[in-house]
């Protein structure tokens, strides 16, 4: 059976080429919005829901390991200029190196992608996590042990509430950085925003497929931006009745 | 052999690999460093000027504060690969593209240096007689210039790590051989970025160094001034300020 | 120390949070109503494929053709050039990928004499798979080769119409993927068959050598002959007249184990597919690819459906 369908040849179906979008494609124009339209969900769709999955993952982990290392500063000074350093140099390495230097240890999986974005969290996290801790007054830090509050007490009910805006501001940077920087992370792990700009560079460096992840990731970065923003402010309510 | 052990002796081939290799590490890292001081020179004849001017005049804050918000969003990956689609393979668009992304740190940086100096202090150099162009000269500027230089010193760091990208759309720079496991092996991609991040962190203390040159004395150690501390998100004036300009 | 254990931390912390994501995350492969279908209950595989869109191509028939007759099959795309390829193969990452038949027969098993035939080629590597522990399924119909390509104009000024007369440019830049470096196929049967010795060679990614032809920054690239740039006479491919580039027809490499634990349905699903791809089909499909930017998945899955495999 096998024999007699080769023999009839194959059928070339119409791949859909032919049409105003398709001489928009040849011509390599900007922005073909019919290709973008065809590609939405094939395409964007799910590049975008592993763009979200890479980033929030980068940024729980991030922000775990950094408030632990805030709160280790926090208490025991001299740890601080060690933890700043290491972060640093993390912070420091460009990520497609960071990412080729992990991949012997950890392969082209999703680990080594998230290894390597979180450790761009860190410093950021930890530096406004430690200023905002360190910003509480110690007059209110002394009138809270005043009141017979205990250590932990202070730390949840005074000195974190206090420190929100600091942590805030921390975590927009943060995760501004992230999602911008996980498009690199489809260097090791096909995933993301950034495989659609690869496969494009790839293909004659297709202006539209780039313009389009690329323009993607901008605005769910300021949108996770003005989203963070807006928790903040319903978080931190006395923030905004004191700058009036 | 275990996972731990043939890692281990990837990193050994890498080690062996650079100065088996050192002509074409030393060629790719001058390319690589081509690149960045280019770009770097032109961010800063555009960004600092521009940055100074605005803090000086005390206008433009929304652009000067929010320019480099956007500027972080924009991902150098797609940046690079709009660079080469637009304007096609070459030295001075990979470096346009790279001066797109050291600006934005450098602008808001000096605007917020400038603009933030002691008005008390400005008030007093008017009293004195200065002229404006003295009070930005011989007050402003020299309060401003640790600031500064934290601005600079971002943006260099990120262009040197960065022009790691190029490589990718085919441009050169110690990308090239992190891009190109089928010549040079997992040894020399992982031998370029060792280099690449050595690169990096020497780049980041010359700068570090020059920015502790420029720092008065009695402002050094100051806490504000470490690595990655000097991009000020709009956010992040709140730590020290108290309050959330918008 | 301290290094060490900020690490240890890290890993303890990331491992629980990627454990659970990574179980959510499983393949979206499965097909539907599997249970009448010889590739159900059958292990999972991984097909590989290589670093250019005809391999995109190939891997998505191979893959979709599979998962319809209920296989669960993991496409891992893009992987890299023939050597790293293949490595992902003998260290089981990829349990199967189309390969061209001239590649293993001389620059994966490192054979000195080309082979003069297809069917010769085929046969070089089927002995060569077979001896590690692979097999190579039916070639398909269609072949590619490489080949070298100048722009008209250049070809023109230069009296080129054969590899040969290159000898006559001096020194020519030729940009090809990295690996053509050291390949016979490539600019070591250049410089041994041809004596051309005075090459710039300029390593581009695949993809990127008719840009670099285009902008002037190369007189000379590796191609494809199947590639899709090539219709419309806006580049002059050279004849190879001493054949140093051989004899292209696709086979899927499958390891020999995979093959048992499959079954008979899984080698006859894949050549079924293998016999459809005929030269007109390939370079069709390359050029929805190529030309108009269609994703490889949506052109493979148009045309198995279009020919009953699907």
């Amino acid at each position: 059976m096998i024999a007699a369908l080769a023999a009839a040849g194959p059928v070339i179906p119409d791949f859909g080429t032919g049409g105003a979008a398709t001489s928009c494609v040849r011509a390599n124009h900007a922005f073909c919005v019919g290709w973008f339209r065809d590609n939405w969900s094939g395409v964007f769709v799910p590049a975008l829901g592993q763009h979200i999955k890479l980033t929030v993952i980068a940024l729980v982990v991030g922000f775990v390991i950094s408030a632990a290392l805030a709160l280790l500063a926090h208490r025991l000074r001299w740890t601080e200029r060690s933890i700043t350093i290491v972060t640093g140099i993390l912070y420091t390495i460009p990520s497609l190196a960071l990412f080729q230097l992990l991949v012997p240890i950890t392969g082209l999986t999703l680990l080594t992608a998230e290894i390597a974005l979180v450790s761009y969290t860190l410093l950021i996290l930890f530096r406004n996590m430690l200023e905002g801790l360190r910003g509480v007054p110690a007059e209110v830090r002394d009138a809270a042990h005043g009141m017979g509050l205990t250590q932990r007490q202070v730390l949840w009910q005074v000195e974190l509430p206090m420190a929100l805006p600091a942590i805030f501001a921390g975590l927009r940077i943060a995760t501004v950085t992230i999602i911008s920087l996980a498009t690199v992370a489809a260097f090791v792990v096909d995933e993301g925003l950034g495989k659609p700009i690869f496969d494009a560079i790839q293909s004659d460096v297709f202006k539209t497929e780039i313009f389009a992840a690329g323009g993607l990731a901008v605005a769910m970065a300021l949108l996770a931006d003005a989203a963070l923003v807006v928790v903040q402010r319903l978080m931190t309510p006395w923030v905004r009745a004191r700058s009036r | 052999m275990g996972a731990g052990e043939v890692a281990m002796s990837t990193f050994i081939d890498a080690l062996k690999f650079i100065p088996q290799h050192h002509d074409l590490i030393l060629h790719k890292t001058a390319e690589h460093l081509e690149y960045s001081a280019a770009a770097i020179t032109v961010a800063l004849v555009v960004a600092i000027p521009l940055g100074v001017w605005l803090g000086h005049i005390h206008r433009g804050s929304f652009l000067a504060i929010n320019i480099s918000n956007v500027g972080r969003a924009l991902p150098s990956l797609a940046i690079i690969a709009i660079g080469v689609a637009v304007l096609g393979l070459g030295f001075v668009n990979v470096m346009i593209a790279l001066v797109v992304l050291a600006a934005p740190p450098m602008l808001t940086n000096a605007y917020v240096a400038v603009d933030g100096v002691d008005p008390s202090a400005v008030d007093a150099a008017k009293g004195m007689g200065m002229r404006p162009l003295e009070v930005l000269l011989r007050v402003e500027l020299p309060l401003a210039l640790p600031l500064i230089f934290a601005g600079i010193r971002t943006a260099a760091v990120y262009v040197v790590a960065t022009a790691t990208l190029p490589a990718v759309a085919g441009g050169g720079g110690l990308g090239e051989i992190i891009v190109n496991q089928a010549s040079y092996r997992i040894a020399g991609v992982v031998a370029g970025a060792i280099c690449v991040a050595a690169l990096a962190l020497l780049a980041e203390l010359a700068f570090a160094g020059l920015q502790h040159a420029v720092t008065p004395r009695g402002l050094r150690g100051s806490q504000t001034l470490g690595p990655g501390a000097a991009v000020l998100p709009p956010g992040e004036l709140s730590a020290t300020q108290g309050a959330i300009p918008r | 120390m301290r290094i060490r254990s900020l690490g240890a931390a890290l890993a303890f912390v990331l491992a629980p949070v990627l454990a659970a994501c990574g179980s959510s995350n499983s393949s979206s492969s499965t097909t539907t109503s599997a249970a009448a279908k010889p590739g159900a209950g059958k292990p999972a595989i991984t097909m590989g494929a290589k670093n250019f869109t005809e391999e995109f191509v190939l891997g998505e028939l191979y893959s979709q053709a599979l998962r319809a007759k209920g296989y669960t099959v993991k496409l891992k795309s893009n992987i890299g050039s023939s050597e790293i390829t293949d490595k992902a193969l003998t260290s089981g990452q990829i349990d199967a990928y189309p390969e061209y038949t001239g590649v293993i027969a001389t620059e994966l098993a490192g054979g000195k004499d080309q082979p003069k035939s297809a069917e010769a080629t085929y046969q070089a590597a089927e002995k060569y798979e077979s001896k590690r522990g692979f097999t190579v399924l039916e070639p398909t119909p269609f072949f590619d080769a490489d080949g070298l390509a100048v722009k008209p104009a250049y070809a023109k000024k230069n009296g080129l119409t054969a590899v040969a007369d290159l000898s006559k440019v001096g020194t020519f830049s030729y940009g090809a993927p990295p690996e053509n470096r050291t390949r016979y196929q490539g600019l070591k049967g250049m410089q041994q068959a041809y004596g051309l010795t005075h090459v710039d060679f300029k390593p581009l990614a695949i993809g990127l050598q008719y840009t670099a032809l285009d902008a002037g920054k190369i007189d000379v690239a590796a191609i494809f002959t199947t590639d899709a740039k090539l219709a419309g006479g806006k580049y002059t491919v050279l004849k190879d007249t001493k054949g140093i580039f051989g004899f292209q027809n696709v086979v899927p490499v499958v390891s020999k184990k995979v093959l048992t634990a499959e079954g008979p349905e899984f080698s006859n699903t894949l050549n079924a597919v293998s016999a459809k791809l005929t030269n007109t089909a390939m370079q069709t499909m390359n050029a929805a690819v190529d030309i108009d930017k269609k994703k490889p998945a949506d052109v493979a899955k148009t045309f198995l459906q279009a020919n009953g495999l699907l």
